[in-house]
């Protein structure tokens, strides 16, 4: 039995995990900097090319290689802002969407993440349309958020709103820029929580007491096997989605976004239990790992609401939300 | 309904189990009046043996069940695709449970794969018919968790062997017409290298069977005794002392594949269940469906690497131990949705839910325990020291 993640997909994986750690290496060796790693991946040209299986994987996985090498990009609001780029003329990457998230203290606010110093924002409406910003039209607040995420809080007069994209348009787009987001932000996830579960398994086997590594004891063995269970189960329902698409059944990037954080957080604790006091600390990463899961599942909506939600919904609708059992065959037919 | 070509050159469905599928789909909603029948709850384990048997014989007898299978042992060819389209269907449609046709899933691969074939060619038909029905003898009073100390002992007699030994706690044996034995043909000592898996009939003299009555009211379990019970050398499954391969092999189904057998069901139980749902539960819904999600996309990926050919493994553990959390999630909800489980049994769908819900407290036992499927992960995978 092989893991889900096919061979391809893996070797862009680890091309990403590479490329994202260049810069770092590059920026030590020469203060001049190194390429945007997303150019060196030819990542934008993949955006036109979602439809295609191979390059919808590919793209995708460079979320899974972020969270694993705790980088941060403007590639999530620029995958959402894609379905929107035909209707406002605009070219990959030189538009990214803002999100959307709503503060119990604040009401809705708007961010977005990694830098987007070259971008236009999209600010999308629901109901009323989306609308392209330049810049110079709003103001970014940079937020101190742990996770080694870059996330700035954007500023925008929206009183004398006009649409650049009328809401009629905008809804399907919307609607694909969300599962899209969504899906990323789960591979991200996922990536994270695997980042804080090798620190714990690699503590396990070195860590000593009683006179043996800790990883002997069955409590913490299990305590892992329980977080690779969470792991492998999170990434089998994404690749699933990735490969499907437009075939998962309505609803289904909610059910992937929930179950990425819930098992995401599962893993961050585990991993933490294992790794004692230490993983508890500034200097250890683990918390680079599990911040980063916490933020990534405020956005597009909690594991909570999501849960919740989705079983209000099946609940009045007397619905199945499966995926399909035709449709996981090998070569469905249209 | 179904037109079989007996040729196999020109079947339609073979190669194309999503054209199986869709007209497999055409046939149930037409409602057979077998399903009409299988499609409800029924308290009674004799009851739904019956039912599901009688549904079984027109499931083959229309060519349905024989997918799936290779033609040399009966089967119209095809793989286990074509079994997972089927039994998603039938419980999409309806059906309540595969009763002890989970062993169409569980054993019967690995007596195709490792029986002897004129044997298996004569008594897989006769499983799918729903004539005669098979039964998982591993467990041992002594024996549990720790398989390889079994002690049921087969000792050869002229050309045959001669089976003597206890065994507990194997499901459906009281409706059952075989048992595949694992028995010990090496020394008392020989652990997991000497034993040895039999296909015993359960009608022969020195065969009994006691049914068990369990804490939900049912009596799936059984103890069997085997006193001298003679068996012939084409019964063997698998290698003279290689009974353990043949287990790992019906374990591997076992906590696998047939999750996706096993979760189509549980997907059966929501929907019974919805109607009685309300807004406190809402929360426990939703993280069962997370965790059926986790099932779906788990086993499928078993039932992928298995039409490919490749062996499961020890990510099967991945498996069994999601299917087991989400058989109790399911089940949570259902106790949150319809109390009247934990008092009374009023009617059978109560008293069914009540069966479930009762069974989700021991599924982390069966088929190897979640401690087991732990230590599989934590050994095989992590690599912890
Ligand atoms: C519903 C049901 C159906 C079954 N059907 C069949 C069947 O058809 N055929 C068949 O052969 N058997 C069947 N079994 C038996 C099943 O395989 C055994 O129950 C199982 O292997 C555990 O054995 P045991 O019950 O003797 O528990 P034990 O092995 O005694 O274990 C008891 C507890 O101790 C734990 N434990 C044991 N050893 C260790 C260890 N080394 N480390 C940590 N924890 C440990 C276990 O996890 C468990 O929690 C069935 C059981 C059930 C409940």
């Amino acid at each position: 039995m092989t893991p889900v993640t096919e061979q391809a997909d893996h070797e862009f994986l680890d091309a990403a995990r590479r490329a994202l750690r260049a810069p770092a290496a590059a920026s030590a060796a020469d203060t001049a900097g190194a390429a945007d790693p997303l150019d060196a991946l030819g990542w934008w040209d993949l955006l036109p090319e979602l439809a295609d299986r191979d390059a919808r994987a590919a793209a995708l996985a460079l979320f899974r290689a972020q969270g694993r090498e705790l980088s941060t990009s403007a590639a999530l609001g620029a995958l959402m802002a894609q379905p929107f780029l035909a209707a406002t003329g605009l070219s990959p990457g030189s538009l990214v969407a803002a999100i959307g998230r709503r503060s119990a203290r604040r009401g809705e606010v708007l961010v977005v993440v990694g830098d987007v110093t070259e971008a236009a924002l999209l600010i999308d409406r629901p109901g009323r349309g989306a609308a392209v910003l330049g810049r110079s039209e709003v103001e970014l607040q940079p937020v101190a958020i742990a996770g080694q995420l870059a996330v700035h809080e954007v500023r925008a007069d929206l009183s004398t709103w006009s649409p650049t994209v009328e809401e009629k348009q905008a809804e399907p787009a919307r609607a694909r820029g969300r599962f899209l987001g969504r899906l990323a932000l789960a591979l991200e996830m996922l990536g994270a929580a695997e980042g804080a579960l090798a620190l714990a398994v690699a503590h396990a086997a070195a860590r000593e007491q009683f006179g043996r590594p800790i990883g002997s004891f069955q409590a913490v063995r299990h305590l892992l096997a329980w977080a690779q269970t969470d792991c492998v189960a999170l990434e089998s329902v994404v690749a699933t989605a990735v490969r499907l698409d437009a075939a998962t059944p309505p609803g289904h990037d909610e059910v992937v976004k929930a179950l990425a954080g819930r098992n995401g957080r599962r893993i961050c604790e585990r991993a933490l239990q294992v790794l004692g006091a230490i993983g508890f600390t500034r200097e250890h990463s683990h918390h680079h790992f599990h911040s980063r899961v916490l933020a990534l599942d405020s956005l597009l909506g909690t594991s909570t609401e999501l849960t919740h939600a989705l079983g209000a919904r099946i609940r009045e609708t007397h619905t199945d939300p499966a995926v399909r059992a035709a449709v996981l065959l090998p070569n469905p037919e249209p | 309904m179904l037109r079989i070509t007996a040729s196999g050159q020109d079947d339609p469905f073979r190669n194309d189990a999503w054209r199986y599928a869709e007209a497999f789909e055409a046939w149930l909603v037409s409602r057979p009046p077998a399903l009409e029948a299988a499609a409800r709850p029924v308290a009674s384990y004799e009851k739904r043996v019956a039912v599901t048997s009688e549904l079984m014989g027109v499931l083959s007898g229309e060519g349905w069940a024989r997918y799936g299978w290779p033609a040399e042992v009966g089967g119209l060819g095809g793989d286990i695709l074509h079994r997972a389209v089927m039994w998603e269907a039938l419980a999409r449609h309806g059906l309540p449970a595969m009763a002890l046709f989970e062993h169409l899933e569980i054993l019967a691969p690995t007596l195709v794969a490792m029986g002897d074939r004129d044997f298996v060619a004569q008594v897989l038909p006769r499983f799918l018919r729903g004539e005669e029905r098979w039964s998982q003898g591993f467990s041992e009073p002594e024996a549990g968790s720790d398989l390889a100390s079994a002690r049921t002992r087969a000792i050869a007699v002229d050309g045959a062997h001669v089976i003597t030994g206890r065994k507990i706690w194997t499901s459906w044996a009281s409706y059952a017409t075989w048992c595949l034995v694992l028995a010990r043909t090496g020394t008392a000592e020989s652990r997991h290298r000497g034993l040895t898996a039999f296909a015993v009939d359960l009608r022969a003299p020195g065969v009994e069977v006691r049914p068990i009555e369990q804490a939900n009211g049912t009596d799936e379990l059984a103890e069997v005794t085997f006193d001298q019970v003679a068996v012939g050398p084409d019964r063997i499954v698998g290698e003279l002392n290689g009974g353990w391969r043949v287990a790992m092999h019906i374990l591997a189904h076992e906590r696998a594949t047939f999750g996706w057998f096993r979760h189509s069901f549980l997907h059966r139980q929501v929907l019974d269940t919805i109607a009685h749902g309300s807004p406190v539960g809402d929360t426990l819904l939703g993280d069962a469906l997370l965790d059926l999600a986790a099932v779906r996309a788990t086993s499928h990926e078993a039932l992928r690497a298995h039409a490919a050919g490749t062996t499961l493994g020890p990510r099967a553990a991945f498996v069994k131990l999601l299917l087991a959390a989400s058989e109790q999630s399911v089940n949570d909800w259902v106790l949150a949705s319809d109390p009247d489980l934990a008092v009374g049994l009023q009617d059978d769908h109560v008293a069914v839910c009540r069966q479930e819900y009762l069974f989700s407290r021991i599924v982390t036992v069966y088929g190897g325990s979640q401690q087991m499927q732990l230590d599989t992960i934590a050994k095989q995978i992590l690599r912890l020291p």
